[in-house]
């Protein structure tokens, strides 16, 4: 009670230019906080308004209820799409991560020109999922692409891979893995965190390379893991640009490319069918999040912070 | 003091985005013109052209500017669908028949009847139809062309092989040919382009067989023994090696018209709009030839095909200034002077006193366009009806199940199966 009558006769000294500060404060923030709320929290409620709707983007929505949802469960097209998504993020991240890791540990044993190696290996972070990425990966994997020169010196046949439902997903999955540099650069700065005292008791102990890895990087470098993973999975669930530049915004061929967000996009603007569009909007946050909060759990028993 | 120097600040920054953002919007020059918003689709020498016509236009009309918005077909459709929701719709769309009745039926298009500048009192009365609805006029055809073989004589040529008198040929005889040319070409030559990625072929093989696409009331009126047998054809003539591995189909199913395969002379035939003679002759350097359809029966009469608007001009129903905007569409569709610029590159002139006007005008291939679409007017059956609202995705969904088929994830009469019950679905919804 006392403390708090205290505090209050203080606060009312202080109360003019604290409110003036606090005030400043909004005003900065405003710019983002107006960005937020008409870019971000506005749409997502519209969105979320329209998923129960029946809307053509031509006409006025009219309510439909969970229809739009209830659909879901019969469209193949949209089983494939979460088939060939979960393919995707699943092949995609464990190895992309593997390689930023590898190349991060390669990169920290302090080779000469290691600012050098370190921005060329994160520029196609930079550049992985722009538009002109996705071209040039159209004319490496197509018909009279690179990778089928070269295969022509060898002697082999090649084909069009981005045209092929076998191997169209593949070079995609290829994509993302080369785009191993922003994951990188972060375990990296997690490398540097790790006193090299450790290593030093290590190695008087008689620990090899692999064991003082296994046994003193790997641990403490699981939190830097973990957040690694979580944010690369989030980013992978939402491709897009490149799925929709390599097929040339078909998904194709047959559907084989064909991410959830890219069907999704089909349903809304080539098809004029919005609430569903909007309703999958909703199913994908879902999913995201889901998976989001199982890594979290499942990293009790794996992540180990340095307490 | 300090926190105050802050909050003015503060304030400064945000006046400072507010006008930066406000900066962007604002509707017609500010010097009293009348701005319209014009796009279209099609190849660089499309664009080129139209640029000139709208140049004629503003010159002739001082006050109106036109601004151009084009792009490649790929592309095009969710271009529009987004800013047509967005209520940001050009003024003058440039339309196709897919689409035509999908943004009609839903209020999109302005009736352009109700426009006194626009005059249609010399077009040729049949190719008025496609774009009526109802008894409004939604969109005024721009071009009328024809689904056909476009043929490589001189790939023919290189391989020995005899060009087909194409008013008696079979599909029996085109499946012949194009294997022998493949056989007998030199590396990485093909007889012909597979069907399949469009459907006016699969509209022609339907009224082959006594069905049609769409039946008059918007349902469908192909049935799935024809579909496959269609289909059929198709894996057949693939195993024969007349059409390029699946992997080639699939990826010049989405090449621009310069990097396709007819255009890069790697198939002898392929199939196209009769209007695009002359942007692929153009584009291979060679001169090509445009051959009918081939039939059941072996009478060219009996081949299926039909008139189709190439596209249409259509005016946006929430244009703001819809007088100016049928006076554009006037300016292209019923003077010389446009004519002169745009010839027949978006199909023959539908206004027969322009067509008559620029006939000597035109480049070789688009004289052999126009002969041609004379000489077939006497083989044709009835325009079939407008693809009904959700027709505008047939292609795609018939492009897939054609993967399917040259991939052979599945058989002919799957893919007919699933092709026919994804378009229906899309049709009734």
């Amino acid at each position: 009670m006392s403390a708090i009558s205290e505090l209050s006769t203080l606060s009312k000294t202080r109360a003019e230019p604290a409110r003036r500060e606090n005030l400043a404060a909004y005003l900065f923030l405003a710019p983002w906080l107006v960005g937020l709320v008409l870019i971000t929290v506005g749409p997502m409620l519209a969105s979320l308004y329209l998923a129960f709707t029946d809307y053509n983007l031509l006409e006025a929505p009219t309510w439909i209820g969970v229809e739009n949802f209830t659909r879901m469960f019969a469209d193949e097209r949209l089983h494939n799409s979460l088939r060939v998504t979960f393919i995707y993020v699943l092949v995609s991240v464990p190895l992309q991560l593997a390689l930023a890791l590898l190349l991060a540990v390669v990169l920290d044993r302090g080779l000469r020109g290691m600012a050098f190696y370190r921005s060329v290996f994160y520029l196609p972070s930079l550049l992985g999922s722009s538009v002109a990425i996705a071209i040039l990966w159209r004319q490496v994997f197509g018909g009279e692409g690179l990778i089928n020169h070269v295969l022509g010196w060898l002697g082999v046949a090649g084909r069009s891979w981005i045209a092929d439902p076998e191997s169209a997903l593949w070079t995609l999955v290829t994509l993302n893995v080369w785009t191993f540099g922003a994951p990188m650069v972060i375990f990296l700065a997690g490398l540097r965190q790790i006193p090299r005292m450790y290593y030093e008791a290590a190695a008087v102990d008689g620990a090899g390379p692999l064991r003082r890895f296994a046994n003193i990087t790997m641990p403490l470098l699981t939190p830097i893991i973990f957040f690694n993973l979580v944010l690369q999975i989030i980013h992978a669930f939402q491709a897009f640009t490149q799925a929709f530049v390599v097929s040339g915004g078909t998904g194709g061929p047959s559907d084989s490319t064909m991410f959830y967000t890219l069907y999704l996009y089909e349903r809304g603007f080539g098809k004029f069918d919005m609430g569903y569009a909007s309703a999958m909007a909703w199913v994908l946050l879902v999913i995201i999040a889901v998976f989001t909060a199982g890594n979290f759990v499942a990293s009790k028993y794996w992540v180990h912070y340095d307490d | 003091m300090r926190s105050g120097t802050l909050a003015r600040l503060a304030v400064a920054g945000l006046l400072l985005a507010a006008t930066a953002a406000c900066g962007g919007s604002g509707g017609d020059a500010a010097d009293g013109k009348v701005e319209l918003r014009f796009t279209w689709w099609g190849s660089d020498i499309r664009h080129q052209a139209t640029q000139k016509a709208i140049e004629a236009f503003q010159k002739a009309n001082p006050n109106i500017v036109v601004k151009g918005e084009y792009g490649e077909w790929n592309g095009y459709w969710d271009k529009l669908a987004t800013t047509v929701a967005a209520n940001d719709a050009p003024d003058i769309i440039q339309m196709d028949e897919r689409y035509l009745r999908e943004y009609a039926d839903r209020g999109a298009l302005l009736d352009l009847k109700t426009q006194k500048d626009l005059q249609t009192a010399d077009f040729e009365p049949a190719s008025l139809g496609a774009g009526d609805v109802d008894g409004k006029l939604y969109g005024l055809n721009a071009g009328v062309n024809a689904y056909s073989i476009l043929a490589n004589p001189s790939l023919f040529e290189a391989a020995g092989v005899k060009m087909p008198d194409d008013t008696k040929w079979t599909w029996e005889e085109y499946a012949k040919i194009a294997a022998q040319i493949t056989e007998k070409s030199s590396g990485g030559v093909f007889g012909s382009q597979a069907y399949g990625n469009d459907e006016a072929g699969l509209s022609v093989w339907a009224r082959q067989h006594g069905e049609a696409l769409y039946t008059p009331d918007g349902k469908l009126g192909v049935t799935a023994p024809t579909v496959t047998s269609w289909y059929q054809q198709l894996l057949d003539l693939q195993k024969a090696k007349a059409l390029p591995s699946a992997d080639a189909t699939t990826q010049d199913m989405i090449a621009p018209l310069d990097q396709s395969m007819l255009a890069t002379n790697k198939v002898a035939m392929g199939y196209w709009w009769s209007n695009q003679l002359n942007a692929v002759s153009k584009a291979s350097g060679k001169e090509m030839k445009l051959l009918r359809l081939p039939s059941v029966t072996g009478k060219s009469t009996e081949n299926g095909n039909y008139y189709k608007g190439s596209m249409f001009w259509s005016v946006s129903s929430r244009s703001e200034h819809p007088a100016e905007a049928a006076k554009f569409v006037n300016f292209l569709a019923n003077t010389t002077e446009a004519g002169d610029i745009i010839l027949s590159d978006r199909g023959v002139q539908p206004n027969l006193k322009v067509r008559a006007a620029i006939t000597d005008k035109l480049p070789p291939a688009e004289q052999a366009a126009q002969a041609y679409i004379e000489d077939i007017a006497d083989e044709l059956g009835t325009v079939p009806t407008a693809p009904p609202p959700g027709g505008g995705g047939a292609q795609k969904i018939l492009q897939r199940y054609t993967q399917d088929v040259l991939f052979e994830r599945q058989t002919p009469a799957q893919a007919a199966e699933g092709f026919l019950k994804e378009l229906g679905s899309e049709i009734a919804g």
